[in-house]
């Protein structure tokens, strides 16, 4: 927009201060007035007059639990934000041996992944202290502070439903692809490791749906080397500001294990490393979340499977 | 160590804006305590703002929440000369609301039957003293917007209160941009000198 002239401006702003105008004018009227010792005075003292009008707004209560419910999201947000501030790069030691489960497999990680490696990372949850009221016991703190979790952005085109389609996928997967498969390859040790954490001899397999029973994808626990690995696919994408949230569900807690996002087509991969008791799973659980995730769930559960024989 | 957290919710102490500045500064600290003794302070004035703006309870939330998570991102950026701690939440959360508004076009389905049923925000027939529960400040505000013309207050609350630009009160109102434009300066200007004592900065 070109610049106005001190009549254009001075027009503009009660409409700059209530926003009121568009964008563009509002920029160029605030430049303006920027160097103007008219327009700059008038316009601070118009929006120190609106900025009262707030007052006048009819006081409308919060309904009680929601009010609540956003306090406690905020200060869970803010801790976990500075926590994570605080962690010194690239990233605490339980996370450091997530990324570990799959570089230390003989083979380096393309850079691609890497960076959704890194990036997951970062956006890891730091598993809180519950409330006195509410402490979880010791031994599931101890097993919290050691979760270390790695979402890839490794994408499974077709993946079918069953673990051995699964398993058989992965092995075929060519290492040249068809044209028309825009899927990036997997390096072969790093299709290996997937297949071994899938399909080890103590793999106990999750069924996940939706509320209305819509199968989903699975979870693959393998409780020898205790490596997890969701496989979702048809997943809408979160809304705005939200993402989904995985959860491992025993009797005594809810344990995070960690956040992601679909690809375009609805599918997610993911890969965790996280020692648990062999019958302490009771289900898996995904809910939406607030983007960063959250240190317990607040959100509906979208997808769920139980672990029960 | 964290600071213990003090349970301020819903308190009605009185709030001045030096504690605001000083819980602003905790916030600078990454001190989440401050977010939440923030939240406790302002969070009926700002639900109470976004709700009447956005009608939905679900959306207002959203905002709330929004806009007290960008105070903790962005607390830094607070300049005391500017203003009151309040006044700059309320402006996030009324832009952010105002936001959310235009995205969903709610505005385009509002009739000019909503547009007369504006709550009478500020009409001389509302009892302030009932309505503000002995608040001077916003006994005074009402006062001030009850003792604009109604042309003038008007078009103040189709552009405060329901976020119209004055494209669009012009439109609805189906008096010429120019003369939105002008009722809107007037009205501002003659609020400006009530209300001037409750101008506050945080230096």
């Amino acid at each position: 927009m070109n610049k106005l002239s001190h009549e254009e401006a001075y027009s503009e702003l009660a409409g700059v201060a209530l926003d009121s105008v568009a964008v563009e004018v509002s920029v160029a009227v605030r430049e303006h007035a920027a160097s103007c010792p008219e327009c700059g005075p008038e316009l601070a003292a118009m929006e120190d007059a609106v900025a009262q009008l707030a007052q006048a707004v009819p006081e409308v209560a919060i309904n009680p639990g929601h009010g609540a419910g956003i306090r406690s999201r905020l200060l869970a947000r803010a801790r976990g934000e500075r926590e994570a501030r605080s962690v010194p790069a690239p990233g605490p030691p339980d996370l450091a041996r997530g990324v570990a489960s799959l570089t230390g497999l003989g083979h380096k990680l393309t850079p691609g992944t890497q960076r959704a490696v890194d990036a997951e990372v970062r956006k890891v949850v730091p598993l809180p202290v519950r409330d006195r009221s509410t402490a979880w016991p010791a031994y599931v703190l101890a097993a919290a502070a050691s979760i270390a979790l790695v979402a890839t952005a490794v994408q499974l085109s077709r993946v079918s439903a069953d673990r051995d389609a699964l398993r058989s996928q992965i092995a075929t997967r060519s290492s040249t692809p068809a044209p028309s498969d825009t899927t990036p390859a997997i390096a072969p040790s790093e299709k290996q490791a997937i297949i071994e954490a899938m399909a080890g001899r103590d793999v106990k397999m999750v069924p996940l749906a939706t509320v209305t029973k819509e199968s989903m994808g699975h979870m693959f626990w393998n409780r020898q080397s205790n490596d997890w690995t969701m496989v979702l696919y048809t997943m809408h994408p979160p809304k705005p500001g939200m993402t989904y949230q995985v959860w491992l569900v025993t009797d005594s807690a809810k344990i995070s294990a960690g956040t992601f996002q679909p690809d375009a087509t609805g599918h997610a991969f993911m890969q965790a490393k996280y020692a648990l008791d062999r019958n302490a799973l009771k289900a898996v659980a995904i809910t939406e979340e607030p983007a960063g995730g959250m240190p317990s769930p607040t959100g509906p559960i979208v997808v769920s499977g139980s672990a029960a024989p | 160590m964290n600071p213990p957290e003090r349970d301020l919710a819903y308190s009605h102490e009185v709030r001045t804006n030096a504690e605001d500045v000083a819980l602003i500064r905790r916030m600078c600290d990454a001190d989440e305590t401050a977010l939440v003794a923030l939240y406790d302070r302002w969070m009926r004035s700002l639900y109470s703002l976004v709700f009447h703006l956005l009608k939905d309870a679900d959306d207002a939330e959203d905002v709330v929440e929004e806009t007290f998570w960008q105070a903790w991102r962005k607390a830094s950026s607070y300049e005391p000369s500017r203003g009151a701690v309040s006044t700059w939440l309320l402006t996030i959360g009324r832009r952010r609301a105002l936001d959310r508004l235009r995205a969903k076009g709610r505005r385009r389905e509002e009739s000019m039957t909503d547009v007369r049923e504006l709550a009478d925000v500020a009409s001389p027939m509302s009892d302030p003293s009932q309505a503000v529960e002995g608040a001077e400040r916003k006994t005074q505000v009402l006062s001030a917007l009850a003792g604009l013309p109604h042309e003038q207050r008007e078009v103040l609350e189709l552009g405060y209160f329901r976020g119209l630009s004055q494209t669009e009160i012009s439109e609805l109102t189906g008096q010429p941009l120019g003369t939105v434009k002008t009722r809107m300066r007037l009205a501002l200007q003659k609020l400006r000198e009530p209300l001037a004592m409750y101008r506050e900065r945080g230096d």
